[in-house]
């Protein structure tokens, strides 16, 4: 095939559906990297101001400005993969000729440490054993433990419309579209007390139901797969083994909201992902599970992927909304919320994977029966992703007010090599640590929050007692001071300055390096204009709570 | 800043009798506006750094926030809408606490915190800040952001990005009132710069030097070289407010004088035509003012290629009539062509077309606006 021009890619993409962020990477995947010829051709074609355009590009961590920067090794220093190895899998690369750089956590926390290049993740810890592989599936539960997303996954050929539908599935599709009201579906939904996965814990009824209220059209489905809180990987293997739960979810809240379009906004750390989630939707299209006359019904529902480009705020909704649209990717103000104003302006849901992938099963067997997986008063399950100093990381479907402690001991085996937990992180890292008591929570909100940390996405990473507590939080502030967008004052500055301070920078008083550490914290927390900032301060607030003595020694040392 | 977008609440049907609290204080509100042009308008006095009364609200510095009842966090007043019956703090303890902190950060990362007023419009408002929230106290200390730009040699707008703040108010008011997009936002957190296409010079973007970034910018970030150059110039600094004499819109301007020099142009911010706009002539060329080649007396030349002679008024009009005349004998009526400045008020225009086409007796007539 010869290599398209430029004013092909132009005209395959321009009319599609948002269609910046797969022009640039038709561009980057053509030559290697994004040349200004390149940049001055998109902006021509969308009709861009080249200079947003330019900054936009900048924003992401993915887009190569040098030629052959796409092949350059990208390998992960997130916390975990810090501890597996990052630095002697860099300079194994850098041995074998290679010009490694490094990238934010990729999602593979079960598989340290990832590299990539090209449009390939490869994992291993030396540059002569790189492989890459599917998404490993999750450790079946103990005691027969029942499971909501999880209980169909492991069966053999899942990820295809056969496997899928051979287990009973897309029934739940069926019984809405030909027997049940829009309103019927969405109260099923709101009586299961299903809560968003992502992190902040909506109720996903009452979403459904605002934006089925909400004027204008047409209206539209967003899944947000930008998973990008490092320790989180639940998504990643949920799409991949069971992209058509996903997909089901989706045509579900579709039918119920009364939206005719769909994005799945994929982060680009998983290009097989990507692959699965195409094959899975042309399946279903084919099936009459999507488009026009969705089951012979007038029902319709249009669904495609958009690959992100390595940037953790496009994992905020409204982020989310303007990397779609082909603005810079700020967060927006909010209200109005997406509900009403979202994509393009308009009444838009956006749900996490794992929330949309529990409506069919929720619809099939019941709301009491979502209800009645939680554990005491707590409805329904949530997946975990477990990694670090842990014998079986992994994700664990757990049912809501489980004890950490239980899932760290009895279902994943414990801390390897006779050590003890000394920390565990919570939400990825946006929840800071739980240490010392607090790690007799209960894994549900109301039990983690008043300790000052939160659930959110699942990510719990574990850190064993050998673990320098400094050293970790000064590499997760890092991951947050990089992915900050630059919209907001005290997130701009104060990631900055909070890393510094972790890294023998600032006064070297205690006093004084607590008294602005705090201040920096109290300030974030409090008038940051999204969840990174307010989230972001929760690890050095839990260092100064849990750790006094270490940021003592650490001190000390420096002085 | 001292223009408003939304006016006063008035009797005109929706906003009729909607009322919120602020600090105590039972106001009225218009449906659309937001908290902090209500507390504006009632003087709370809520600082900001990114507000521009033209621009959209972008929530950026967050010194703006107020504590509403019922919510978790402070909002930005600037982006939020105010709300019947809500009820908003605008300087608590607290309140005041998160924004000295949060002047004390943006002091810690730039170069200067004192510029010279003659960088530009807004070029004093960070200053002022840190002096009301007493933050020059030198806490949190660290890495200075943003990288300068003396290689951008143009002769109009300074980029001294050491002292930039990250509120983007250059950027929005390029693209939200100028139209021009030169400019935007490079690189994310800490590492933002103002960038060109391809971080280049001004000269070879889409930017028309019309002065708005300049202007805006709270920190003397960017800086107007023409009225920078004369800094020193001996005296105190006079503004009178007049209009633009470039074209016809009829922008308002304060002219800056020491002395009998002019030394700067300011854009008024409540100039009816312009809203605190300029053009590249209206900001930064005056200084043909008071050039040593600018003419004085009428001159003739009586010869082609002859030289030029100083003359009278009468003597040079009469010369130019003769010539007129004598062109329009020998070649007719319509081998004249007229074109007024643009320059020129109305009243000069209307005789400069009465002039052609009744003393001359053609149309050839044009205004040199038109190109």
């Amino acid at each position: 095939m010869a290599t398209p021009t430029d004013q092909d890619l132009i005209e395959r993409w321009q009319d599609e559906p948002a269609p910046l962020l797969p022009l640039l990477h038709a561009f980057q995947e053509r030559d290697g990297y994004l040349s200004e010829e390149a940049m001055r051709a998109v902006g021509r074609g969308l009709r861009i101001p080249i200079a947003d355009l330019f900054g936009t590009v900048t924003f992401y961590h993915h887009f190569a400005r040098e030629p052959a920067g796409l092949e350059r090794p990208r390998v992960c220093d997130g916390p975990v993969c810090q501890m597996r190895g990052t630095e002697v899998l860099t300079a194994s690369l850098r041995a074998a000729g290679h010009d490694p750089s490094p990238m934010p956590c990729p999602g593979r926390c079960d598989q340290p440490v990832p590299v990539i290049t090209g449009s390939e993740v490869l994992t291993g810890r030396t540059a002569g054993t790189l492989v890459s592989g599917p998404s490993p599936l999750p450790p079946f539960p103990p005691d027969g433990t029942e499971e909501c997303v999880f209980a169909g996954i492991r069966r053999p050929g899942r990820a295809t419309l056969e496997g899928y539908r051979h287990h009973g599935s897309y029934d739940a599709l069926e019984q809405a579209v030909t027997g049940m009201t829009p309103g019927d579906v969405i109260d099923v939904i709101d009586a299961s007390g299903l809560v968003g996965k992502g992190g902040a814990g909506f109720p996903a009824g009452r979403k459904w139901r605002a934006v089925a209220e909400a004027p204008g059209t047409p209206k539209t489905i967003v899944c947000n797969a930008d998973e990008g809180e490092p320790g989180c990987f639940k998504d990643r293997v949920l799409m991949d083994h069971d992209p058509h739960a996903l997909i089901e979810g989706m045509a579900l809240a579709a039918y119920a909201t009364g939206a005719v379009r769909g994005f799945i906004y994929l982060r680009y750390e998983y290009p097989d992902t990507a692959g699965i989630l195409e094959r899975a939707i042309r399946e279903a299209e084919g099936a009459g599970l999507l488009g026009d006359g969705i089951l012979g019904t007038d029902f319709r529902f249009d669904l495609c992927v958009r690959r992100g480009a390595g940037a953790y705020i496009c994992g905020e909704e409204t982020s989310l909304l303007n990397s779609l649209e082909g603005k810079h990717p700020f967060p927006r103000n909010r209200p109005p919320f997406p509900v009403t104003h979202g994509y393009e302006n308009l009444p838009t849901v956006v749900n996490n994977v794992e929330t949309l992938a529990s409506a069919p099963p929720i619809l099939l067997h019941g709301a009491d029966w979502y209800q009645g997986l939680g554990l005491g008063d707590h409805a329904g399950t949530k997946v975990i992703s477990l990694s670090g100093d842990i014998r079986r990381p992994g994700n664990y479907e757990v049912p809501v007010g489980l004890p950490l402690a239980k899932l760290l001991h009895d279902w994943a085996g414990g801390v390897p090599d006779g050590r003890t937990v000394q920390a565990v992180t919570m939400a990825g890292l946006s929840g800071g640590f739980l240490a010392g008591r607090d790690l007799e929570v209960t894994l549900d909100e109301p039990s983690i929050r008043p300790r000052g940390s939160f659930l959110g996405a699942g990510g719990i990473m574990v850190f064993d007692d050998s673990r320098d507590m400094v050293a970790v939080t000064r590499q997760s502030m890092e991951f947050f001071a990089h992915e900050s967008c630059g919209k907001c004052f005290p997130c701009r500055i104060g990631t900055q300055r909070l890393v510094e301070r972790l890294d023998g920078g600032g006064p070297g008083s205690v006093d004084a390096w607590v008294d602005e550490v705090a201040d920096l914290n109290e300030v974030m927390k409090k008038t940051s204009a999204c969840g990174l900032g307010q989230a972001a301060p929760l690890l050095t607030e839990s260092l100064i709570r849990y750790f006094p003595d270490r940021i003592r020694a650490y001190l000390e040392k420096g002085a | 800043m001292t223009m408003k977008r939304n006016g006063t609440p008035s009797a005109n049907g929706t906003g009729v009798g909607l009322t919120m609290t602020l600090d105590g204080e039972k106001v009225a509100f218009t449906r659309g506006e937001t908290v902090y042009e209500v507390a504006e308008r009632h003087r709370s006095e809520i600082p900001t750094l990114c507000y521009d009364p033209r621009l959209e609200s972008f929530g950026g510095c967050r010194l703006c926030v107020v504590e509403v009842e019922g919510a978790r966090n402070p909002v930005a007043s600037c982006t939020t809408e105010a709300q019947p019956g809500m009820r908003v703090r605008t300087r608590t303890a607290a309140l005041e606490t998160q924004r000295r902190i949060l002047m004390e950060m943006v002091a810690s990362e730039n170069r200067d915190l004192d510029v010279d007023p003659m960088h530009g419009y807004a070029s004093q408002e960070m200053a002022e800040l840190l002096d009301r929230y007493d933050a020059r106290t030198g806490r949190f200390r660290g890495a200075t952001s943003g990288t300068s730009r003396p290689d951008d040699d143009n002769p109009f707008i300074g980029r001294d990005y050491e002292n930039c703040i990250s509120c983007y108010r250059c950027v929005r008011v390029c693209a939200e009132q100028e139209g021009d997009y030169a400019i935007s936002i490079m690189n994310r957190g800490f590492h933002t710069q103002i960038t060109t296409e391809f971080g280049g010079l001004l000269k070879d973007s889409a930017c028309t030097f019309c002065g708005q970034c300049i202007q805006t910018c709270p920190t003397g970030a960017l800086g107007d070289l023409k009225a920078l150059a004369n800094k020193d110039v001996p005296g105190e600094t006079e503004k009178t407010r007049t209009i633009c004499t470039y074209c016809g819109v009829g922008c308002s301007v304060d002219v800056m004088t020491r002395g009998d020099r002019i030394v700067g142009i300011l854009p008024a911010m409540d100039g009816p035509a312009n809203e605190g706009a300029l053009c590249v002539k209206g900001q930064f060329a005056f200084d043909f003012v008071g050039h040593p080649d600018r003419l004085d007396t009428p001159y003739v030349r009586d010869e082609k290629d002859g030289p030029l002679r100083p003359s009278t008024w009468d003597e040079a009009l009469d010369f130019a009539a003769g010539r007129l005349r004598k062109v329009v004998e020998g070649h007719g009526r319509r081998s004249v062509y007229g074109i007024a400045s643009g320059r020129a008020p109305h009243e000069a225009a209307y005789m400069m077309q009465r002039f052609i086409r009744a003393g001359l007796g053609t149309n050839h007539i044009d205004n040199c606006s038109r190109a």
